[in-house]
């Protein structure tokens, strides 16, 4: 993996380098696609769900099913307007406040994902105080901090004080993982 | 007389020591969240919320109560001295706050901010105090259709008239609507959308969503999109924050009339506190192009001392709505609400019944904690704005960890940690594509309330859902809702005029 000097470089030039009509379509397909797959989950339940004898209407489906078909027409309704809004600009380039416009750092947005998702993986093995000291620095990384020492010398300080602050004194519990034997 | 005698008790209750320092605590830890970068008011309360699980209810909503006021006052410090104002409520504030700072006057548009804050607040307070009561005696009229009528009007509010774009409005609202739905359906028994998890059968909580949402979204937001984007450098505050006396007579009347804009707003389920502090910013600026000398434009004390006393008052009376009627009006008291569930308590008439030594005490402990914001504020408004110098990384990796913490340690399980990542990353997008986030966390906080009492008023009824229409405070409420539709319908087809000119 090689490093680049300014993490803001490749972002805000990628984005020029793309269609800038289709990928302004990509993006505003998005979130129709997040209601739909909700939408699909909720009805996929409504289909399944056990309801008990003697239910009177409205059921426990009811309310879900109203839910779901707003989903579904929210998210037709912005596809809809997308692909208008799509038609509507591709002859004329809309060039005011693309210069602006900034891409979305994918690295940046890897380092916080893959790292929490990383977290939450080995958090029962490695323990409060490691796990979050990593989770600190993986974070801290994907801000584009490049003094990779400091930031976990940073990051296991915080978790250890919280872990003295919150286990020991408030008494909740977080886990103590491979530092914790006998504890 | 009689609510002044329980008022008393509450003061009485309020003022132990062990009490005391949770209302100093938790105002530290409120204003030092309200004042970082991108976290608002909301923010400080979600964070905080896992943290007090350790605590007796009394302590733990007396800490609530200075975290909920003072996010409120550090919300408006980072809009003022970099111009990028916390949440949405602290955007009225900056235009002229901001040109105070670079004007020079930093410390005092601080110190201005800190006591419209204060007066607000604590004009606020004394109404939620005489008020509550008697909202609450109203309220036990309530039945199944008015409450269902309430939820109509938040939801219709919060995602449409607040909201740009109505439609992006009603599909947060209804993924809010949607999350609520998973769990063990209270009416049946029957288990829904779980897919046969177990994990799944107490549904998503409300803490995870909004921690998800408001915290985890937004350090993925800043750390892929904003922080690509420069923001103003930070004004170091100088000179002394005291005011004038010429300075206090200018902003006086401000104070007082933002105080009563913010007011009405406080009991309206409309989404909060944006629509006050702009309507409070817009009739200042009205007021000052009539005079001789119009000062708008070039840091106006008055433009920022009315929208942060309209922030606060509408805030202050939002936790009357909450204590009285059990409604939240903003984000803020969405998971206010969330904390009281989460200690078995329920926010309405009946809670003046059951617990009426936690309404009071927390009811006296607003006062104490605005004693204590403003002498936190006012004379250290400045250290207060060293936490902008933290390093960003640092900070939004902090952020991330005492948010997998608080998870982790209110429910013990990994599994809520996944859906905290999960959720975050649906509430990134929604960032990232201009969704609005309010909407879905009320619908998620008001959904089971809205879903419960409709299959009631239907079940009761042998499934006719004309019963929904047919009591008066229903009807009245459907009809102010329309009244308010129609109105923002008006108004922005007239700016949409005003735009084509």
């Amino acid at each position: 993996m090689s490093f680049r000097d300014n993490a803001t470089a490749l972002s805000a030039t990628m984005g020029k380098r793309l269609d800038l009509t289709r990928r302004a379509l990509v993006k505003d397909l998005v979130m129709p696609a997040v209601l739909l797959a909700f939408a699909g989950y909720l009805a996929y339940g409504i289909v399944t769900m056990n309801v008990p004898e003697g239910t009177s209407f409205p059921g426990p489906g009811f309310f879900p099913g109203i839910i779901a078909a707003g989903l579904a027409l929210f998210a037709v309704l912005l596809v809809v307007r997308a692909v208008r809004d799509a038609r509507s600009t591709t002859g004329e380039k809309t060039a005011s406040g693309e210069s602006k416009r900034v891409g979305v750092d994918w690295r940046s947005l890897a380092w916080i994902v893959l790292g929490f998702a990383a977290f939450i993986a080995l958090l029962k093995v490695l323990g409060w105080i490691i796990g979050a000291g990593l989770l600190f620095w993986a974070i801290a990384r994907g801000f584009g901090e490049r003094r990779h020492l400091m930031s976990l010398v940073v990051g296991l300080t915080i978790s250890s004080l919280a872990y003295i602050a919150f286990d020991m004194l408030l008494g909740m519990s977080l886990p103590s993982g491979i530092l914790g034997w006998g504890f | 007389m009689e609510t002044l005698q329980l008022l008393g008790d509450g003061f009485a209750g309020a003022f132990t020591l062990t009490n005391l320092m949770w209302v100093l605590i938790g105002c530290v830890l409120g204003t030092a969240v309200g004042v970082m970068p991108g976290l608002g008011s909301s923010m400080a309360v979600a964070l905080l919320l896992p943290v007090t699980f350790a605590l007796d209810p009394t302590a733990a909503f007396i800490m609530f109560s200075g975290v909920y006021f003072g996010g409120l006052f550090g919300d408006s410090t980072m809009g003022i001295l970099m111009n990028t104002p916390g949440q949405a409520s602290a955007i009225a504030s900056t235009f002229e706050g901001h040109k105070m700072a670079l004007d020079g006057r930093a410390a005092k548009a601080l110190a201005t901010a800190a006591i419209g804050a204060f007066i607000g607040g604590t004009v606020a307070s004394v109404g939620v105090v005489f008020l509550a009561p008697v909202l609450a005696d109203f309220s036990t009229q309530f039945g199944p259709t008015e409450f269902f009528a309430l939820a109509v009007f938040a939801f219709a509010a919060t995602s449409t008239v607040v909201t740009d774009d109505t439609v992006k409005g009603l599909a947060s609202l209804f993924v809010g609507l949607g999350i609520a739905v998973i769990g063990i359906d209270g009416v049946s028994g029957a288990p829904r959308f779980t897919l046969g998890s177990p994990y799944l059968f107490d549904g998503i909580s409300l803490v995870t969503v909004t921690v998800a949402i408001l915290a985890l979204g937004e350090v993925i937001y800043v750390a892929c999109l904003e922080r690509h984007v420069t923001g103003g450098p930070i004004v170091r505050p100088k000179g002394r924050p005291w005011l004038s006396k010429s300075e206090l007579r200018e902003a006086a009347p401000a104070w007082a009339r933002g105080t009563a804009i913010g007011l009405p707003f406080g009991v309206v389920p409309a989404g909060g506190s944006e629509i006050p502090t702009f309507l409070a910013y817009g009739l200042e600026k009205r007021l000052d192009a009539r005079r001789k000398d119009p000062q708008f434009g070039t840091g106006a004390i008055r433009g920022l001392a009315a929208p942060e006393a309209a922030g606060n008052s509408t805030t202050g009376m939002a936790m009357g709505a909450l204590l009285s009627l059990g409604l939240p009006i903003s984000a803020t008291a969405a998971i206010m609400l969330a904390a009281f569930q989460q200690y078995g308590l329920q926010p309405g008439p009946l809670l003046f019944d059951r617990s009426p030594d936690l309404v009071w005490s927390l009811l006296a402990s607003f006062f104490i904690a605005m004693v204590v914001l403003l002498i936190l504020n006012l004379p250290f408004a400045m250290l207060w704005a060293k936490l902008l110098l933290i390093p960003r990384p640092y900070l939004y990796a902090g952020i991330t960890v005492f948010c997998a913490m608080g998870i982790y340690a209110s429910s013990g399980s990994v599994f809520d940690l996944a859906v905290l990542l999960g959720v975050g990353i649906v509430g990134f997008l929604m960032r990232a594509l201009d969704f609005p986030l309010a909407p879905l966390i009320i619908g998620m906080v008001l959904g089971p309330l809205a879903e419960t009492s409709l299959r009631d008023a239907a079940m009761s009824a042998n499934g006719d859902f004309a019963v929904l229409v047919q009591s008066p405070i229903a009807i009245g409420l459907y009809g102010v809702l329309v009244i308010v539709l129609g109105l923002s319908v008006v108004n922005r087809i007239l700016a949409r005029r005003r735009a084509v000119r």
